[in-house]
């Protein structure tokens, strides 16, 4: 039994792949994720972890916990599945914009450039997975009360925390209302701003079964490329022909 | 002809004051845009298309009037319809007009349309439909222009016509139309009549192929859906030019086989119809099902049943089958296609948004942005009353103020 548990937490390897992966050529890299829905819990402290990092306002959320019901009582069970952008290989919602304001990079990931995004929300149409979302410039402090001359109220509120987009992509973005990511669609994006600075996901580091490996699927050495390698793999929509670059296990 | 003129004089005012009343009205869906951007509407992530792209594609149908007018003079030789030509170019841009308005009102990021032009994806249908839109524009604002300058130089001739020195400019200072001048203006026309008909239908049909090349949306994914579109909007812009026709030209002449013709497309559009929800019943995948169950059975089957079958298809049907040579029941038939065809529009593009692409995604992450029902709001409402107020209130000051009737006098001479 003992034997059967890692010798390591998969988060360390993945770490340690992480470090190996940024001392390669960019175009070397080829990020991929698995997501081992028979350790998925549905805690979904990985959206909850995805919205806190990217300050993600109402309405826009980048990685979901599927949810399905499935058998007949009393046999039911309940199956969780991470739905984060699945960065196809082939991805549709690249091909729609009319504008290019997404791509897919060189290293896999699928992105967007906020400005020069029109916001038709062709690509949100176009994505089998509904994984994009436009962003209406909601507010969660809309509903506080407002105290003219006091420290707290709604205006307080926003500017301790939501009125200051996060550096997605690794840019600062100006206040919230003044312009991009407001009006524009958008998306997982692999938390390129933290593999930037050697930092895993905040989805896979706050997954408290381990349930998401991530990593670079062209490092034969990493614990995703292993995962990959696994009888139980599958990907979502397979028949479309999109290539996910996120796997799922059985 | 003295009663339609009358008529037609107490309808104009009346329909002046209506489209100033939408203006005032929708000028606060219009502040709420504007100043809130689509914070106000209603449409969110699932259902990311709304009403607004709905009527993008109802006025784009209605273009098609003028495509149907080249069509049926220069192909099918039926040259009285040739009067229509300034009318029908007219409306083409009138219309284009409120479509270019309330599709850059639905973006995010309405003032970087810049980017379609340095920053251009080759290879998105949407890209093309934006050339093609340009191109419309490109064809028929000269084809307009050249339909009436004869009359625009004349009426700048004029000394005693209020505004003379407005023609005067817009004929470009010209004062003299000479024999020659008549036969270039002519050769240009039937150039661009020429070049419409090939751009028309890659335009129209571009338009089913933004949905229909979508294979995640199985009940647009299909080869149909460009022919279907294409015969929409040649209903909804004959119907509309029809309508016009018998308002502004109200000869049976041109009536009549008008109304033959919105008829065989009425019957054809109808039967493509029927065949794509066969077809779609009888695949029984569950995606196309439950859209389709939307439109037939869903919240909204009156929208289908009662609105686009009943009242915009066999009601006109039966006005035109039994009424052929009443140039007011065609009329009135026509008018009934074009009023309820934004029911067919929403109905094509709402339920296949509508279906949650996804299992278990109904069981997540709740918000009012990340739910598949749909229902445009008021201020969605008020910025369409206004588009459509001011299309209206162009196109009737655009009539009085400038030769569209006049001018298409005697065209037939020159086809």
């Amino acid at each position: 039994m003992a034997r059967d548990l890692p010798a390591e937490d998969p988060l360390v390897r993945m770490q340690r792949d992480l470090k190996r992966a940024l001392k390669k050529k960019p175009q070397d890299i080829k990020w991929g994720m698995v997501i081992d829905i028979a350790k998925c819990i549905g805690c979904h402290a990985c959206t909850i972890a995805c919205v806190a990092e990217n300050k993600l306002p109402p309405g826009v959320v980048y990685r979901v916990v599927l949810e399905e019901d499935t058998g007949k009582y009393p046999y039911v069970w309940r199956r969780f599945t991470p739905r984060p952008c699945l960065h196809c290989q082939n991805p549709p919602c690249t091909k729609a914009c009319p504008v290019t304001a997404t791509w897919k990079t060189e290293q896999g990931a699928v992105i967007v450039d906020y400005n020069r995004c029109i916001g038709c929300r062709y690509c949100l149409v176009a994505c089998p997975y509904a994984a994009r979302t436009s962003d209406f410039g909601e507010w969660y402090t809309a509903d506080t009360a407002e105290l003219p001359g006091k420290l707290f109220g709604r205006k307080a509120a926003a500017n301790g925390y939501e009125a200051h987009p996060a550096t997605e992509y690794g840019k600062k973005w100006p206040e919230r209302d003044h312009g991009s990511p407001v009006g524009n669609a958008r998306k997982c994006h692999f938390c390129l701003h933290r593999l930037k600075v050697g930092m895993l996901p905040a989805c896979t580091t706050s997954c408290i079964g381990r349930a998401t490996i991530f990593g670079d699927r062209s490092d034969p050495q990493s614990l995703v490329y292993e995962m990959i390698g696994s009888p139980r793999v599958y990907v979502l929509k397979e028949d479309l022909g999109t290539r996910p670059s996120v796997y799922y296990l059985k | 002809m003295f009663w339609n003129n009358i008529m037609k004089n107490r309808w104009e005012k009346k329909l002046i004051i209506l489209a100033i009343i939408g203006l005032v009205v929708g000028s606060w869906g219009m502040f709420q845009r504007l100043a809130y951007g689509h914070l106000g509407m209603n449409y969110g992530s699932f259902v990311p298309w709304g009403l607004w792209v709905a009527f993008d594609l109802f006025f784009l149908g209605l273009t098609a009037g003028a495509f149907l007018i080249t069509i049926l003079t220069y192909v099918f030789r039926i040259k009285l319809l040739a009067n229509l030509g300034p009318l029908a170019a007219f409306t083409v841009l009138v219309t284009l007009l409120c479509e270019v308005i309330i599709i850059s009102l639905d973006l995010g990021h309405p003032l970087r349309v810049y980017r379609f032009l340095i920053t251009p994806n080759v290879g998105s249908m949407l890209f093309w439909l934006v050339v093609f839109i340009i191109s419309m524009w490109l064809i028929y604002a000269p084809w307009f222009y050249f339909l009436i300058r004869e009359h625009l130089i004349a009426w700048g001739n004029d000394a005693t016509r209020p505004g003379h020195k407005v023609y005067r400019f817009l004929a470009l200072c010209k004062t003299a139309y000479t024999f020659q001048d008549r036969q270039r203006d002519h050769r240009r026309t039937r150039f661009l009549s020429y070049l419409s008909l090939p751009i028309g239908v890659i335009f129209f049909g571009a338009h089913g192929a933004i949905f229909a090349i979508l294979h995640n949306r199985p009940l647009w994914n299909s080869a149909m859906l460009p022919l279907i579109f294409i015969m929409a909007a040649l209903l909804s812009g004959g119907a509309l030019i029809t309508f016009l026709a018998y308002l502004y030209q109200p000869d049976d002449k041109l009536i009549h086989p008008l109304g033959h013709v919105v008829l065989l497309i009425l019957l054809t559009f109808l039967f493509l119809e029927a065949l794509q929800i066969f077809v779609g019943y009888q695949s029984k995948i569950t995606g196309i099902v439950t859209s389709l169950d939307l439109i037939t059975v869903g919240p909204y089957w009156w929208a289908f049943w009662v609105v686009h079958l009943v009242i915009g298809s066999a009601i006109p049907a039966f006005l035109l089958i039994r009424y052929p040579d009443n140039s007011k029941m065609v009329a009135t038939a026509c008018f009934l296609i074009i009023v309820t065809f934004l029911a067919v529009r929403l109905n094509y593009l709402i339920p296949d948004l509508a279906v949650y692409k996804l299992e278990g995604l109904q069981n997540t992450f709740f918000h009012r942005r990340l739910r598949p029902e749909y229902v445009p709001n008021l201020n969605e409402w008020l910025v369409s009353v206004w588009v459509i107020s001011l299309g209206l209130l162009t196109f009737l000051l655009g009539t009085r103020w400038l030769p569209v009737i006049q001018a298409g006098r005697g065209e037939e001479e020159h086809v």
